[in-house]
């Protein structure tokens, strides 16, 4: 199935779900969803079009919106299944049903982006340290780090 | 009399801890290439040790991360005294590219005391072994 094919079978298969559908580049796909229907859609890109493989889901934060982008991938292509939930309620829904594997980025989203990932097997913390004050996302980008001050050793000379 | 002899013996069998907080691995390798009988740190009584009970000097490696800070604390505390710090490579030293970070403490003294520092990205394991030699020349 050559990237022409695959978009082709997606618009057949979700029909008005899909959003927007690029091929900008040979062997890179790029399709957008809504969130509500993402898993759907992964279930589609899964059983059908053959993308088992899940290499990464990655987040943006894009003023109002976050972005997150599941990148599926095939040895004869790539593809970047984008969706946006509102940043007031970024709820979006685990694909853990379909792609046991996405727990990992999924629970590391929620670590950095605070995203509430609905119906995920297990949702302790992930990457952030245990005694990481509630609250704080270091990757949105309004998250101020302030830097402790530093000790010198024997004082400034 | 008896703290001459404290002192000789422990000039002469500093007994380390190799420790990582949070390092790339590179110094961890240096200072295991630094213990291998090419360099014979066995002649300056240099033994590795596998628990900090039975250390006399903490050899560490890495910038301090946030996680980390309260065990390297507690393994501080479990080293018997007197007990003796290097830090080894740039990040351990001040915290190098990490620094600033969010999981970041910085260099390993701003958690405990550094007795002395082992520059280098990595430390060259001659470096290390002038590191401990300086140590004891304090001591």
């Amino acid at each position: 199935m050559n990237d022409a094919e695959i978009i082709e079978k997606g618009k057949a298969l979700l029909g008005d779900k899909l959003l927007e559908a690029s091929n900008p580049a040979v062997r890179r796909i790029f399709l957008k969803v809504d969130s509500k229907d993402l898993l759907k859609a992964v279930e589609v890109l899964k059983n059908d079009l053959g993308f088992a493989y899940l290499a990464t889901i990655s987040g943006l934060d894009i003023g109002e919106n976050f972005e997150i982008i599941y990148h599926f991938g095939k040895p004869s292509s790539q593809l970047n299944l984008r969706t946006q939930v509102p940043k007031s309620n970024p709820h979006v829904d685990s694909i853990c049903a379909v792609v046991p594997g996405a727990i990992l980025y999924e629970r590391e989203l929620q670590d950095m982006f605070g995203l509430v990932v609905d119906h995920i097997p297990d949702s302790r913390r992930l990457v952030l340290p245990d005694d990481w004050p509630a609250g704080n996302y270091p990757l949105r980008k309004d998250w101020k780090f302030e830097r402790p001050l530093e000790k010198i050793p024997g004082g400034k000379s | 009399m008896l703290e001459k002899v404290v002192r000789w013996s422990r000039k002469k069998s500093p007994w380390i801890l190799h420790l990582n907080s949070g390092a790339c691995n590179a110094c961890d390798i240096e200072i295991v290439a630094a213990l291998t009988p090419r360099f014979d740190v066995e002649r300056l009584g240099v033994l590795l040790k596998a628990t900090p009970r039975h250390a006399d000097v903490i050899i560490s490696t890495g910038p301090v991360t946030r996680q980390i800070k309260d065990r390297i604390i507690r393994i501080y505390e479990q080293t018997p005294n007197p007990k003796f710090v290097i830090a080894v490579g740039a990040c351990a030293m001040s915290g190098c590219v990490y620094r600033g970070a969010y999981n970041i403490m910085g260099g390993l003294d701003q958690v405990i005391p550094v007795n002395i520092y082992v520059p280098g990205c990595p430390a060259r394991p001659d470096a290390i072994l002038d590191g401990v030699v300086k140590l004891l020349g304090t001591l």
